[in-house]
């Protein structure tokens, strides 16, 4: 258990990465569900303090790929690499104690439960006789909301009568709380105001300033370029290429996600130091 | 009064609980004017309490049971099999209780090991499995015994069941009302100084005064009325049954698996959302694994009751329990849809089911009509509960 209790302080400590030395590599992923090959021969890099976008159609196999690192698909055959080292991911709680965090577009969350059940669900703090620690989950929980949302109240209602934003709240301070060195962000715009949406944008940010490394799955432009450093597009599972974002316009991305076509006269941006 | 009001709505009071009280009290209110004051006389509450004990122990865990999306079918006939078997290893195999009940119990696990891993690791539907395990074990209830009846003699064992000599005395009984006063006090005073110490905002005092006051009012007022009977020829009253301190332990116990214990919250969240709980990392087929075995343990503890009570063990012993549990749970506000539900719905779903039943027998009601009505009641439960949860916004 990776549980920091003192994280809410906004700028918690955290290992300041090597930012040239690789934080996530993904080597020759594979992954078929039956005869479809969802994932054929993936490999992409992950560095501290980066935002990778991972692009592509519905069905291109990039939530599965980003699924596998977050351990909740087994992965075929690849290896995973953290820090340069080879790791095992076959369930979330093995993600989770790697440091690797995910929300999910469905966000996750146990609609039946409040938002602090939620924040530690199946990473519950517990007292020294094993029970539920309520107390204690529950001032550090309000110290998350508060640094994410400062007008979040609803601690003790179930999240289902919660706003898209307030739940959002909640799947994002898991990630906080949990002091994630991963983060996997699907889809973390789609159901959320301009408002909250500036919030994902500065929280990124923030992330990125203390070393985190994102991947975010994406189909809005404005966020992919607003974001990212770089972006790897995927078309019926195989990585048509990786390209610093600023290399490459708006057209040249969605002639990849589209026509799977490379641009013509770009440098592919894999960086291999790992 | 507004601030009053408004204190009262965040005060953590689940009304839902508050209505089905209310029920309870205007049931048995009815039911005491109609029987001319049979029905609340101390003799009728504490057959009532007794009877009602069987059902009650299984509500609690089936609680859990539907919460998480399953269902048990097969509680009564698993419960007559481990009742005839403790039975006929008892009177036929002159076992001694205890161990006659340790093999019972080795039989239970050994069922719910079968059917939890059939549910939780093959991925069979509970309602199949447990729709398969109702015949299956009623027939392995018949085999025990050959069908024969097995009755039962030893005196302490008797006393589980209640019966005449199933009482704990008045002393026991005011201690123990006094004991689990004292810790209703405690507990309230200990949950204020946590929140104080995190700085997470306390009801105002007066609140949870209120709140402990009332259920060390319910123990008092049931010691009191339990203390009150005295079989006639009998030289002390009876004071509370021994089934139904086994009950009040179960609930309590499985109260606090559900507040206080991860298991109990991986429980809920399974039912809520069984794919978010996987995604967060919850050991889902090692929770339903245990849900089954916590299960074994309560059926076994409901059949040592109920043949106790009986003073045999039978081959029917449990027939269509399932039902009366199923509906006590969903009477007691569990939704079958998963996710939502209380023990204490159950202890109340239970003793409202039985007490129209019973005041229904009072009254010289036919058993067509007793059971037209229950069956409505029923009905009557999971209609409020829709309209209960769209007026709350908790739409499932």
């Amino acid at each position: 258990m990776n549980t920091q209790s003192n994280i809410a302080e906004s700028a918690a400590p955290k290992r300041k990465a090597d930012p040239t030395k690789c934080l996530v590599g993904l080597r020759n992923i594979k992954k078929a569900f039956g005869g479809v090959h969802a994932v054929e021969d993936v490999s992409i890099n992950l560095y501290p303090g980066e935002v990778v976008a991972v692009l592509g159609h519905n069905g291109a196999g990039k939530s599965t790929l980003m699924k596998m690192l977050a351990g909740a698909y087994p992965i075929d055959s690849g290896d995973v690499l953290i820090n340069g080292e080879k790791v095992n991911v076959r369930t979330p709680a093995d993600a989770q104690n790697l440091g690797i965090e995910s929300i999910y577009q469905t966000l996750a969350l146990a609609d039946n439960l409040d938002s602090v059940a939620n924040l530690f669900l199946g990473r519950e703090l517990l007292t020294r006789w094993n029970t539920l620690d309520d107390h204690r989950m529950d001032a550090d929980a309000r110290k998350v909301f508060q640094r994410l949302n400062k007008n979040f109240k609803n601690y003790h209602t179930p999240v289902r009568r919660l706003s898209g934003g307030q739940r959002q709240v909640v799947a994002i301070s898991r990630a906080i709380y949990f002091n994630a060195q991963i983060l996997i962000m699907d889809e973390p715009t789609a159901a959320l105001g301009p408002e909250e949406t500036a919030m994902v944008a500065k929280l990124i940010q923030q992330l990125k300033a203390e070393g985190v490394g994102i991947f975010l799955i994406s189909h809005d432009m404005h966020d992919v370029f607003a974001l990212s450093d770089r972006l790897a597009v995927m078309k019926n599972g195989k990585l048509v290429g990786t390209y610093r974002t600023q290399d490459v316009t708006e057209d040249e991305v969605l002639g990849m996600i589209i026509l799977g076509k490379q641009p013509a006269s770009k440098l592919q941006a894999e960086r291999h130091t790992a | 009064m507004n601030q009053a009001l408004q204190n009262l709505k965040h005060s953590a009071v689940d009304w839902r609980m508050v209505l089905m009280a209310g029920v309870l009290l205007v049931i048995t209110v009815v039911f005491n004017v109609m029987s001319d004051g049979i029905f609340l006389s101390a003799e009728n509450l504490y057959n009532i309490a007794q009877q009602t004990a069987v059902v009650g122990i299984l509500a609690t865990v089936m609680v859990l049971i539907i919460v998480a999306r399953h269902i048990d079918l097969s509680v009564g006939s698993v419960m007559g099999f481990v009742g005839v078997l403790i039975a006929f290893l008892m009177y036929t195999s002159n076992w001694s209780w205890p161990v006659a009940c340790l093999a019972g119990l080795a039989a239970s696990i050994a069922v719910a090991m079968y059917q939890g891993a059939l549910t939780a690791f093959v991925g069979v539907p509970s309602f199949v499995v447990t729709l398969g395990g109702l015949m299956s074990f009623r027939g392995a209830a018949y085999m025990v015994a050959d069908g024969k009846t097995q009755p039962l003699n030893d005196p302490f064992f008797l006393k589980l069941g209640g019966g005449f000599n199933g009482g704990i005395g008045t002393t026991a009984s005011w201690v123990l009302g006094a004991l689990i006063c004292v810790a209703i006090i405690f507990s309230m005073a200990s949950k204020r100084r946590a929140k104080k110490a995190y700085d997470v905002p306390t009801n105002p005092l007066w609140i949870d005064t209120v709140l402990a006051l009332i259920p060390m009012v319910i123990v008092m007022g049931f010691v009191a009325v339990m203390n009150a009977y005295h079989i006639p020829n009998k030289e002390d009253a009876q004071g509370i049954p021994i089934p139904v301190l086994i009950w009040g332990a179960v609930a309590l116990f499985m109260s606090f698996l559900v507040h206080r214990t991860r298991f109990g919250r991986y429980i809920f969240a399974m039912g809520g959302n069984p794919d978010a709980a996987a995604l967060v990392g919850i050991p889902v087929r090692k929770v339903t694994m245990l849900l089954f075995l916590l299960l074994a343990v309560l059926t076994t503890i409901a059949a040592i009751v109920a043949i106790s009570r009986l003073n045999a063990g039978t081959n029917s012993l449990g027939n269509s329990l399932e039902l009366l549990v199923i509906a006590a749970t969903v009477i007691g506000g569990t939704a079958l849809a998963g996710g939502s539900g209380t023990i204490l719905g159950s202890v109340l779903g239970a003793l409202i089911m039985q007490c129209i039943d019973s005041g229904m027998l009072l009254l010289d009601v036919s058993i067509g009509v007793r059971y037209i009505i229950i069956g409505q009641v029923l009905i009557a439960a999971v209609v409020f509960d829709v309209a209960y949860r769209k007026w709350t916004g908790d739409v499932l």
